[in-house]
């Protein structure tokens, strides 16, 4: 194991996560805080990440990023560069897979905060914006940073999408999955046990964090 | 759009529920209106569609001379530009910020010159200055509800809305909330729009009251007047009905463990009150407690003998209320018995005799 092995799986799994932030925050918004119309449509494509295959969202990222596909077509016509098979394929399958956990977690979050409290910061002549800012956000910010984790840890584990749209090259696209997946079928054991022992590590230290967040989310307002 | 109306709201609007619809065109005219009825009736949904807070299916809301709701213009003003102030019930105090930055978040939202108040005025005005640096996570019920108010009243708001203020609140604090609206009135002026289920709270803050049934309006106007009507009566929850009166401390009597309050010119005596001359207070004295006579009454252990005459008579139930106006008008119970003995009608002179045991002082904070 080098230490590019470890640098690019966390750099793929932050750049994900901070990619998803904002929208996970805009679409918990949407469906917790408004009556958008086709709610129920939204919310089922928010989860549908986690229904399908990996793989089959790995095929779908390939057409859509491929040379051929509508944003590959355009980056490639644009700036002369492919995205499949580099390392932003591999952010863009982390952050497909790893978005479901981030959202459900974040809209959970956001409808704990008593939206009398919301429509209090209203009436005292504050608009949406400011609100979600300094009301929303501030009173659901330890179960969002709980979520964020969570996307985390999934993005870091991400293998099955990422293998199909950013391939498995050492030094470019291989993250930990990746390579434990060939060490694995190089039969290369103790390789294979000393990746498996930091994915835990790293799994098992983002939960623990995550879950005494979320112990120690405020209790709700006694009315 | 009708500018220059002396009016201060007239509200019509229909919003359908599954399971009631709020059907009411009224005009609000008072300094301080109170919207009454059970609960479900629509009060609640009536002051939120005058914030903003809900959106009727239909109708048109204009407050002092300006529409801020038209169904048929197809225009909503949205609640942060109708500067409104709304008070909940559970005070819906922001837990991420002290007393201080609740009461100034609205403050620093307010356009300079819309500005009609500033907060050190209002920290004094509701006694919030020890306060301040307080998490409201530690604040009592009635503390709450001052900071709440504060809060409210800090964006110089045109007009005020309050849900059941008091609901929440133990009694030892609902008197120090009334006087508090009181002096808002007195000092600020502002015009208030208030929810309450409370007989004794409409008496005692109410100029004009509004009642609600089943989402419609089913009488308006001085609560003397409206609270006598038989089909209000029966909607009313007179269970404790009581007399909440603003009075002034004229001298405290430790030996005779007794304190003489006025009230609106009529001095009472009540059980010693931790507060010196000049202080105000707020006192309940329940309806039930009260005694009616026609002669002057000697030889008796009470203290407080009043004389009066009856404003008003009505029956409500198995009970009989009377408003005899003794200086201040209070609210009498009786037993329809008592009334055809004694012949009682509007116009008798007679005499209120009240113990001073059943004076209850209602204020828990001290006055500075």
């Amino acid at each position: 194991m080098t230490w590019t092995l470890l640098e690019l799986t966390f750099r793929v799994a932050i750049v994900a996560t901070l990619i998803n932030i904002p929208l996970a925050l805009g679409v918990s918004w949407l469906l917790v805080k408004t009556r958008v119309p086709g709610r129920i449509v939204i919310d089922a494509l928010v989860s549908l990440p986690l229904a399908v295959p990996p793989i089959a969202i790995g095929f779908f990222l390939l057409l859509l990023l491929g040379r051929e596909g509508p944003i590959g077509g355009l980056t490639k016509a644009l700036l002369g560069a492919d995205i499949v098979f580099t390392w932003i394929a591999a952010v863009a399958a982390s952050a497909v897979v790893s978005f479901p956990l981030m959202a459900r977690a974040t809209m959970v979050a956001m409808a704990g905060v008593d939206q009398r409290l919301e429509m209090s910061a209203r009436s005292l002549g504050a608009g949406p914006w400011r609100v979600f800012f300094t009301i929303t956000v501030p009173l659901a910010m330890k179960g969002i940073f709980a979520g964020v984790l969570l996307g985390f840890v999934r993005a870091i584990s991400e293998f099955g999408a990422t293998i199909t749209v950013a391939g498995n090259i050492a030094g470019k696209t291989q993250t930990l999955p990746l390579a434990l997946y060939s060490a694995v079928i190089l039969r290369d054991d103790s390789t294979a046990l000393l990746l498996t022992a930091v994915a835990i590590t790293i799994a098992v230290a983002t939960l623990l964090v995550h879950n005494w967040l979320l112990a120690r989310t405020p209790r709700p307002e006694v009315s | 759009m009708t500018v220059m109306n002396p009016q201060v709201a007239h509200i019509a609007v229909t919003k359908r529920f599954p399971e009631f619809t709020l059907d009411c065109d009224v005009t609000f005219e008072a300094g301080a209106t109170a919207v009454f009825g059970p609960s479900g009736s629509g009060k609640t949904t009536l002051l939120n569609c005058v914030a903003g807070l809900t959106r009727p299916d239909s109708g048109r809301i204009t407050v002092m001379g300006t529409t801020i709701f038209s169904a048929s213009e197809r225009r909503a003003v949205p609640p942060e530009k109708r500067r409104f102030g709304y008070v909940f019930q559970s005070s819906a105090l922001f837990p991420n910020m002290n007393v201080r930055k609740n009461v100034l978040y609205g403050y620093a939202l307010t356009p300079v010159e819309q500005r009609n108040t500033d907060p050190e005025h209002l920290f004094e005005l509701f006694d919030l200055t020890p306060l301040l640096d307080r998490s409201v996570d530690t604040l009592s019920g009635g503390e709450r509800q001052r900071v709440a108010l504060a809060r409210a009243l800090a964006t110089s708001p045109r007009l005020l809305l309050l849900d059941e203020p008091l609901a929440s609140l133990d009694v030892s604090f609902k008197g120090a909330i009334i006087r508090y609206l009181k002096r808002v009135r007195q000092e600020l002026g502002t015009p208030m729009i208030y929810v309450s289920h409370s007989v004794s709270e409409v008496v005692a803050l109410a100029e004009e009251m509004l009642v609600l049934s089943d989402g419609k309006p089913v009488a308006q106007g001085p609560p003397s007047e409206v609270l006598v009507r038989p089909d209000v009566g029966t909607m009313a929850d007179y269970g404790a009905l009581e007399n909440l009166l603003d009075a002034t401390v004229v001298e405290r009597r430790s030996e005779q463990g007794l304190s003489v309050i006025d009230v609106g010119g009529v001095e009472l005596s009540a059980p010693e009150i931790d507060a010196g001359p000049g202080d105000l207070l707020t006192v309940s004295v329940r309806a039930g407690d009260i005694i009616l006579t026609l002669d002057v009454p000697t030889r008796i252990s009470a203290q407080n003998i009043l004389p009066g005459r009856i404003e008003a008579i009505h029956s409500q139930g198995p009970r009989v209320i009377a408003h005899v106006d003794v200086g201040v008008v209070l609210v009498v119970e009786l037993t329809p018995r008592a009334v055809a003995d004694l012949g009682l009608r509007v116009g008798a002179q007679v005499y209120l005799i009240v113990k001073s045991n059943s004076v209850l002082a209602l204020d828990a904070i001290d006055s500075e």
